[in-house]
């Protein structure tokens, strides 16, 4: 029996939730109400609740050609994470010459930050004929170190003997990794999907960057043109602000389990 | 196949595709501009050819879209409204002027019918 009451820690975990919770739901409650924020005293019910904010920012911009570009760059940034991280994931669990020498490399890599990489970034995807594109938009976050790790953590815990039985099987590597390894890490899988689809959805600064026509825009730039175009936003700038955030929390909840178990799997490990 | 099929990461994205399909579908057969309503006086009588004005919002500010009069039992038809966002009002000489009734529709260019009438007062 535990000698001590549970409680204390609920109620530390209600007030932290509460803390965490209370953004969203201001944020959740301007968009369906446009009261202004400053407003005092603050109104924590909202009054009158109509969703035509909604409809002011579905017509304001091009919003399902933006909605239609972020989609397809994080598809392509997931599809390309899961693939590339797995790969080198999956060579990380070997011992090889110099393993050392990239494990470090890959350890120093996640120092520098992106603005200090992106002009040339920028030129290799020109020299690829790929400004512009959604596979342009997409490429600089095709493979993430982090994920690699998370890939690693969660091949490691596959026992060897699982993999030397489909050696002598005559299974050759890719095969490997796609029917032993990768059924056996759906965590570790969720957690790549979740965290590239995030990333990819709320990156700023590269398709800035790196789109020169309105069509190719994405969602976070969309919400930068928004703000230009329109002067009393109040209740049509959260609501697009809801309608951003909305499929990465939907993708969130729907994997929490397997991207909880990704992250700590190999936290454990002796 | 089942499987593969009955998991929550293809029931909830399948069931929005649903209702966003149902939705579109329902906005393409809804969508010809057509909004209705009626002018009354102060004592609730229909008001016959009176000027009714449309007015369609722009981003900042609402401009003046069209133009049209009732008939004799005080109704009117647009049939060109382009807008989801609309303000209506009407005139007639001699008899008054109503408010500007602003009207925010579900999508664009919504058939709608003005369930509250204009209601023309003396101005002044």
């Amino acid at each position: 029996m535990n000698r001590y009451p549970r409680w204390p820690i609920h109620l530390a975990l209600i007030m932290a939730s509460f803390v965490m919770l209370v953004p969203f739901y201001w944020v959740a409650k301007t968009s369906v109400s446009g009261e202004n924020i400053y407003a005092y005293p603050p109104s924590i019910i909202p009054t009158r609740v109509q969703p035509f904010f909604y409809v002011d920012v579905w017509y304001a911009i091009p919003f399902a050609r933006y909605f239609l570009n972020s989609l397809a760059v994080s598809v392509i940034a997931v599809i390309a994470n899961v693939i590339f991280n797995a790969m080198a994931g999956y060579a990380l669990t070997h011992g090889f010459r110099g393993k050392n020498v990239v494990l470090m490399l890959f350890l120093s890599c996640m120092m520098v930050p992106f603005q200090a990489t992106i002009i040339p970034a920028y030129l290799i995807t020109g020299k690829l004929g790929l400004l512009d594109s959604w596979l342009g938009l997409a490429l600089p976050q095709c493979s993430t170190i982090i994920c690699i790790f998370i890939f690693k953590a969660s091949f490691d815990a596959v026992p060897r003997s699982l993999i030397d039985a489909a050696r002598i099987d005559g299974l050759p590597e890719w095969r490997i990794i796609w029917h032993i390894m990768m059924p056996l890490s759906t965590a570790a899988i969720a957690t790549n999907v979740i965290l590239a689809f995030i990333w990819s959805w709320n990156n700023f600064l590269w398709p800035l960057i790196m789109t020169r026509s309105a069509d190719m825009q994405t969602l976070p730039l969309g919400l930068a043109r928004f703000l230009s175009y329109q002067e009393d936003t109040t209740g049509a700038l959260y609501a697009f602000c809801i309608m951003v955030l909305a499929p990465g929390l939907l993708l969130f909840l729907l994997a929490q389990k397997e991207f909880i178990r990704g992250l700590t799997s190999g936290a454990t490990k002796g | 196949m089942k499987r593969w099929l009955l998991n929550r990461f293809v029931l909830v994205p399948g069931a929005i595709a649903l209702v966003a399909l149902l939705w579109n579908i329902y906005v393409a057969t809804h969508d010809h501009g057509h909004i209705t309503g009626r002018v009354v006086d102060l004592a609730g009588k229909p008001v016959a050819d009176a000027s009714v004005v449309l007015w369609v919002y722009n981003f900042t500010t609402y401009q003046e879209h069209s133009h049209v009069k009732t008939d004799d039992a005080g109704v009117f038809r647009f049939m060109n409204n382009p807008s989801h966002r609309i303000q209506l009002s009407a005139e007639k000489p001699g008899v008054g002027r109503s408010e500007r009734i602003p009207v925010f529709l579900y999508f664009r260019a919504e058939d709608f019918d003005l369930a509250t009438p204009l209601k023309l007062a003396p101005s002044g």
